[in-house]
């Protein structure tokens, strides 16, 4: 789909999408001449279709991981997966509080919607640097673990030192 | 006012651009692979999946490099029929690590990501009501994933094994526009019969996919004590289905409760039983999949020296 802006007859540009309210999306387009908005809302059916396709509203800015629709409905169903495999958990922004309750796609549509950090502890460049030398497979991961690992510890900034605790408190 | 066409993009989003990175993953993943096959029916319950199994452990004993595919994501049997369903999922950054039988062929199948015998795969959404919607789409992006992410390497040959239906070859097609062929699994019922033509008039409007040949299943049932022979579906015509359609007949075969027992069990049933009627016609049909594709290569190459 495009979008026109009729008063000035400019292709409005994507400009940021809600979060889920039962299951219905809304995406929000701008007129980058007069800065018109309006807001597309998406019922269930519709937002499932786009979670089908696996895409990113607002573009992919980094490449879909290997299986990635099929991990994330396994990753809602964590009971329901195969006991002896090793799918690590895709991660998103969101708590699942937050992600309004089982949908198995929150993750897709925590990406697709670029989803902003609701709360939690601030990277300092550093411990983002250090971040970066961690496996890309398992730096998802191993960002949540440390981020549970301030929180639970009253850290507000992730920095070097904690890292540092964190990875003793996980026995590494 | 600007049309569709006059506008240069959707907004950012580029969700064209997206599906089309998503097609050059999948064929960029393939293009290792030499040949694809497609193992389809119209109705289910024809033995198609088995087909499937056994056709792969053919080609594997010939020494090919082998994959398998099962495309239902619904109702995954081939994981245990090849007996792979305790493999582990092992993924990298590039992909997963598919299950390997101990002949060396290389499964990937929805069994292999769920926890148990009664675990259904229910795609979970705000609301199941209408999930026709979107449904198919689902099952289509993991059947795409499962190709695309897949690290088959090297492999002489793809089977895809289809779920029962004649839309799903469509669909196939949409994601591998350079399938190589199509076999159709049918047994010899009347109902059977109507069901496979629907399929077959399918196979036949996709352009420059070819259907390699129609195997008849269930063609007859041997007395394990004193092999006799007798039909088990005397209503059906399979050679008059292949003559009507201009499609080899590859094979008619048996009914033999060995290979039944030894899916069950996700043994090889060829191991130990390649010298037996149904044995020797499943080596048949593989070694005609093996002529179908060389000659196909040859034409290729005659026409583009």
């Amino acid at each position: 789909m495009k979008f026109l802006c009729l008063e000035c007859n400019t292709a409005m540009q994507f400009k940021e999408a809600t979060k889920p309210d039962q299951g219905a999306l809304t995406a929000i387009f701008e007129c980058p001449d007069c800065f018109a908005e309006f807001a597309m809302h998406m019922n269930p059916w519709e937002t499932q279709m786009l979670k089908s396709l696996n895409v990113q509203l607002g573009g992919r800015t980094e490449a879909a991981q290997p299986m990635q629709m099929v991990r994330s409905f396994l990753n809602e169903q964590a009971g329901e997966t195969h006991p002896s495999d090793n799918i690590p958990q895709t991660t998103t922004n969101m708590t699942p509080e937050a992600e309004g309750g089982k949908c198995p796609f929150t993750s897709v549509v925590a990406d697709a919607f670029q989803e902003p950090e609701l709360t939690g502890p601030v990277w300092t460049p550093e411990a983002l640097a250090r971040l970066e030398h961690v496996p890309s497979f398992v730096r998802p991961m191993a960002k949540t673990s440390i981020e549970e690992f301030a929180r639970e510890n009253g850290h507000t900034n992730i920095t070097s030192e904690v890292m540092d605790s964190a990875r003793g408190n996980f026995g590494m | 006012m600007k049309t569709y066409k006059d506008l240069p993009s959707d907004g950012g989003s580029d969700i064209v651009g997206q599906v089309t990175q998503q097609a050059i993953r999948l064929q960029k993943r393939l293009a290792s692979v030499r040949h694809t096959v497609a193992i389809m029916s119209g109705k289910g319950g024809v033995g198609k999946s088995l087909m499937t199994a056994n056709l792969a452990s053919a080609l594997g004993l010939r020494g090919h490099n082998v994959g398998v595919v099962d495309a239902d994501i619904n109702g995954p049997s081939i994981a245990k029929m090849m007996g792979v369903r305790s493999a582990r999922i092992n993924y990298d950054s590039d992909g997963v690590e598919p299950a390997v039988n101990p002949l060396g062929v290389k499964v990937m199948s929805m069994d292999l990501f769920l926890k148990n015998d009664e675990t259904p795969v229910l795609w979970e959404a705000q609301t199941q009501k209408d999930a026709f919607t979107w449904r198919g789409a689902m099952e289509v992006t993991a059947l795409r994933e499962f190709l695309s992410d897949t690290e088959w390497g090297v492999l002489d040959y793809l089977f895809i094994d289809l779920p029962p239906g004649s839309d799903r070859l469509a669909n196939l097609v949409d994601l591998l526009p350079t399938l190589g062929g199509i076999i159709v699994v049918t047994i010899p019922s009347g109902v059977s019969q109507l069901v496979v033509k629907k399929s077959l008039t399918m196979a036949r409007k996709l352009p420059n996919i070819p259907v390699i040949g129609i195997i008849e299943n269930m063609s007859a049932y041997i007395c394990a004590s004193c092999g006799e022979t007798e039909d088990l579906f005397p209503n059906g015509d399979t050679e008059e289905t292949a003559h009507q359609f201009n499609i080899p007949l590859l094979a008619k075969i048996p009914f033999d409760p060995r290979i039944s027992i030894a899916a069950d069990d996700g043994a090889n049933f060829l191991e130990h039983n390649f010298e037996t009627p149904v044995g020797k016609t499943i080596i048949e049909v593989g070694k005609k999949i093996e002529t179908f594709f060389d000659n196909k290569t040859a034409n290729m190459q005659r026409s583009d020296p």
